[in-house]
């Protein structure tokens, strides 16, 4: 493959609920290079109600950045890039901002098609309202109240591999006709059907002039094969549909990125997806953004994806739901000094109310660091429960080897120092073994996934550009040890210095070595009895070449799983001393 | 640059148009006319929401072929009927019927099987504000006009009224406390400073006061608020936080008069928020609030996080350079004059444009 780019300069816009980012990419010496990126406010909500203010506000930052004219004087997009220098050769568009889709889910089998049609809604931005399946006891009347007095935007029914179970779907499928029936036209829900195949033709004969009726492929198309790629693509456009209804400017953008424009979660799943096919295959890639009102989980191995959009937990309005998994006192665990549960609460309310803000004081910053670990660490814990066997959450507590871990969302990106993305990582995802923090502090990752498809290599020259951070490499040992105990010694020889690193790393500690951005050591760990470092089962040795980082090497020998103090002033102590360590605070 | 536009605006203005449209959840029946005068507590429209369905199967009812069962249906989709009317049948030696299980309408027959809708409740949505009926679409949305002081909070419990307004407490930080709250406040529209306690609200409740409005409330007190009868609003926040001063002397200079609090409701329209209305007498021309204000020097802003959280602010400059702030946080900043505390600088995500 040819390394110089067809397509130049490449501008990519992603849409979340609070923030609009521009990004423009461009070839320097053939290679594709983040030339700017602009941030605005997202004008998806009243009193605007239209995304358009916000993408040209992030627009106008980058052509001040750049002096590159983007847009023509009737504000239209110049594309191709002119002879002059203005406008670019590609654009790509991603959202994640707009309402929730309120969905009622109606399956077969809750093991199988339902199970299926559940994880394919847990990856994507939908707000899951009802689940009906056939072994559900409710009477039919029952069913019909549920899916009236949910007002679903969207009906995803789903059943029955191709070629089996015919009549119990169709009836499944008559209830919902009848359903959706009573619900006057301009409420009248989409109903996307992604089940049985050889039933698509009689379905939409039976329903198609009195229903809007979407046919995907099956999700289960048979008992051991599960496809949620298509049906994915019946969601997203039902979801832009919805989102389109209810918030102007969307129609633009598709315009602009000639129909390619896709969801956030489905771009950051593409990239994620595509570089597990590049790194270790022994392990997985994983990638964790915490938005202002979707966290998503992206895991993928050996191009096996596995995602997870939890549209419930974020750092904006949603905050408060938080509180139904965690309490104020799982929050105040983080924090290095002392908070009241009240002033916790008032936050989290406040936070939910005004979501763009900024933590202009310390104490508000660690707060907010804690929530964030606390919303990465409870989702965390439900996307794992879809991870492939053997990496699941029911086959190990510990998190299995990945490599690297990407990480972005505000939060994290403007931290002021390094170490308290990195700290705040560690902490809520608690990595094994060795491994990579990356950090994606522009939140560029979805708009390479959106890219992928027209400029594949983009995706690799951004990443090794440097506008991804690498905050460092990771070691953290598994095993059982007493508190203070050597664990495992390290020699680490640094390529670019005569000087070697040479020391012991006991159980509770967390060790920095700074190794600055682009260069290189040699690392050999040497793990004490029954102590694992990733090397192939505990006790084994071994040595690899890592790179440097915003942070450096960072070994966490406080535990796996970490058990914090459970004293306040102790565990509040511990928490200052590890900021201390790990460079956020000096 | 374009026009920098913020996310968010509220809205304290002391005489302008007011437009809200009151939308049923399901159509529905609108019962006012366009240009009918309305007082508060006029119900607009109505509906029936979540009546119960009745998914019959004649076939199996009457013990018939499913091919049969259509020609024993003797009801038609539309038909009302009462409970143990029969709807189909009788057929066979022991004159089998399917009788309706409750009062309704039939709603559907298809395929041998009979919906029956029963009666639900009636969801009736009042005007909320005294207005004029400017619009309508005769089934679900009604659009209503007023003129009047229109102070916009952040929260509400959910619920709306309308009722005289008295000051309670001696500024717009003052605690709203038990022994405030006599018999003089019986029927009100309570406006206090903060309130970190049960205890007031209760008594507001023996009071039957038809509403409060706060600056700031505990967020421990939202299980509290939402289960009194009565409205709450806040215009700041949670935590100890007083009524921003444009806000608070827009109260202070109509105390005495009436205001509608709607703190939300259970069918928000996109972009409502909780708010209190105080209509004006005027012969004047008012103008309608601008949809959206951009950001430039001179504009009214309010600080939305401390140090300066809920203070009433102008606009002198947007900077160039981001700030550092003591989280050590950068940020692109604004610099702005608060009235008795100088000129500050603040990210500009913190603050909101007060129109």
């Amino acid at each position: 493959m040819s390394t110089i780019p067809d397509a130049d300069t490449i501008l990519a816009v992603d849409v979340g609920s609070v923030s609009t980012r521009a990004s423009l990419f461009d070839v320097v010496d053939g290679h594709f290079r983040l030339i700017a990126s602009g941030r605005a406010p997202s004008t998806v909500k009243a009193p605007l109600s239209d995304i358009s203010e916000g993408v040209r506000m992030a627009l106008d930052q980058v052509k001040a950045i750049t002096g590159r004219k983007l847009l023509d004087d009737t504000d239209l997009l110049i594309m191709p890039v002119t002879s002059r220098g203005s406008g670019v050769d590609t654009f790509v568009a991603t959202a994640s901002a707009g309402p929730k889709v309120r969905t009622v889910l109606v399956g077969l089998m809750p093991g199988v098609s339902t199970e299926s049609a559940l994880r394919l809604a847990d990856s994507t931005y939908l707000d899951l309202v009802g689940v009906i399946d056939l072994l559900d006891s409710r009477h039919e009347s029952e069913k019909i109240d549920l899916i009236l007095s949910a007002r679903p935007d969207l009906i995803l029914v789903v059943g029955g591999t191709d070629g089996g179970a015919q009549d119990s779907v169709l009836q499944l499928i008559e209830l919902v006709a009848v359903a959706s029936e009573l619900i006057s036209p301009n409420q009248r829900p989409r109903i996307v059907y992604a089940g049985n195949r050889n039933l698509g033709a009689a379905i939409a004969d039976r329903m198609g002039e009195r229903l809007d009726i979407a046919l995907a492929p099956n999700v289960r198309p048979s008992l051991r094969v599960e496809d949620l790629g298509h049906a994915r693509l019946a969601l997203g456009e039902a979801i832009a549909e919805a989102r389109n209804k209810r918030v102007h400017g969307f129609d633009e953008l598709e315009q602009w990125s000639g129909g390619t424009m896709m969801l956030t979660a489905d771009a950051y799943g593409r990239v994620i997806r595509y570089l597990s096919r590049i790194y270790d295959p022994a392990k997985g890639v994983l990638g964790v953004d915490v938005g202002a009102t979707n966290t998503m989980i992206a895991a993928a191995f050996e191009g096996d994806l596995r995602l997870s959009v939890e549209t419930n937990l974020g750092l904006g309005e949603p905050l408060p739901t938080l509180l139904r998994h965690s309490s104020l006192s799982d929050i105040a665990r983080w924090l290095p000094y002392e908070i009241s549960e009240r002033a916790i609460l008032d936050y989290i309310y406040n936070k939910s109310i005004n979501p763009a803000t900024v933590p202009t004081e310390e104490a508000d910053l660690h707060l907010e660091l804690a929530l964030a670990r606390e919303i990465l660490r409870l989702s965390l814990k439900r996307a794992r429960k879809r991870w492939p066997k053997g990496r699941d959450i029911k086959s190990t507590w510990l998190m299995p080897p990945v490599e690297p871990v990407i990480a972005s969302g505000s939060v994290l990106a403007r931290a002021p120092r390094p170490g308290y993305a990195a700290l705040a990582l560690l902490d809520a995802l608690q990595p094994t073994g060795i491994t990579t923090l990356v950090l994606d502090p522009h939140g560029l990752s979805p708009s390479l996934g959106a890219a992928s498809g027209s400029v594949p290599m983009l995706t690799v020259h951004v990443l090794e550009s440097g506008s991804f951070v690498s905050l460092g490499t990771v070691v953290a040992p598994v095993g059982s040890a007493r508190m203070g105990r050597k664990v495992l010694s390290l020699h680490l020889e640094l390529e670019q210095s005569s000087e070697d690193v040479v020391g012991e790393i006991r159980m509770g500690q967390l060790a920095v070595v700074p190794i600055r951005q682009g260069e290189h050591a040699h690392l050999t760990l040497r793990p004490e009895r029954g102590i694992d470092v990733g090397f192939g089962g505990p006790g084994k040795a071994g040595a690899l070449r890592i790179a440097g980082g915003a942070v450096g090497l960072i070994i966490d020998a406080r535990g796996r799983p970490l058990v914090l103090a459970k004293e306040p002033d102790r565990r509040r102590e511990l928490n200052k001393k590890w900021l201390y360590d790990i460079g956020a605070v000096v | 640059m374009s026009e920098l536009f913020l996310s968010s605006m509220t809205q304290v203005i002391p005489i302008t148009v007011i437009r809200r449209e009151r939308v049923l959840p399901v159509p529905g029946a609108v019962l006012v006319r366009v240009n009918e005068r309305l007082q508060a507590a006029d119900i607009v429209a109505e509906a029936e929401i979540d009546p119960k369905h009745y998914y019959l199967d004649v076939a199996r009812g009457l013990g018939v072929s499913a091919k049969d069962a259509g020609r024993h249906i003797t009801c038609q989709k539309g038909d009302r009927v009462e409970t143990g009317d029969v709807l189909a049948g009788p057929t066979g030696v022991p004159r089998r019927t399917v009788r309706a299980p409750a009062a309704g309408r039939i709603v559907g027959i298809n395929r041998g099987r009979i919906l029956l809708e029963s009666f639900g409740q009636v969801l009736q949505i009042k005007a909320g504000f005294p207005g004029k009926v400017i619009s309508s679409d005769g089934v679900q949305a009604v659009t209503i006009e007023a003129i009047g002081t229109l102070i916009q909070g952040v929260w509400g419990n959910g619920l709306q009224n309308y009722g005289v307004m008295r000051l309670v407490g001696d500024g717009p930080s003052s605690r709203l406390q038990t022994d405030q709250l006599d018999v003089n406040l019986r029927g009100a529209v309570l406006v206090a400073g903060i309130c970190d306690h049960p205890a007031p609200f209760h008594q507001a409740t023996e009071l039957s006061v038809r509403g409060v409005i706060l600056g700031g409330m505990s967020s421990e007190l939202i299980p509290v608020a939402r289960r009194l009868p009565y409205p709450v609003l806040l215009t700041e926040g949670f935590g100890e936080h007083p009524i921003n001063a444009a806000a608070f002397n827009l109260f202070v200079s109509n105390v005495g008069r009436e205001a509608a609090v709607d703190a939300g409701s259970a069918w928000p329209q996109p972009g409502q928020r909780p708010e209190a209305i105080i209509p004006q007498p005027t012969s004047r021309q008012v103008s309608h609030p601008d949809r959206v204000v951009t950001l430039k020097p001179g504009v009214r802003v309010r600080v939305l996080k401390p140090p300066y959280h809920g203070e009433v602010a102008v606009v002198k400059e947007i900077l160039k350079r981001v700030e550092t702030y003591p989280s050590g946080i950068r940020a692109k900043s604004v610099t702005i004059e608060i009235d008795g505390v100088g000129t500050k600088t603040v990210p500009l995500a913190n603050i909101e444009i007060l129109q």
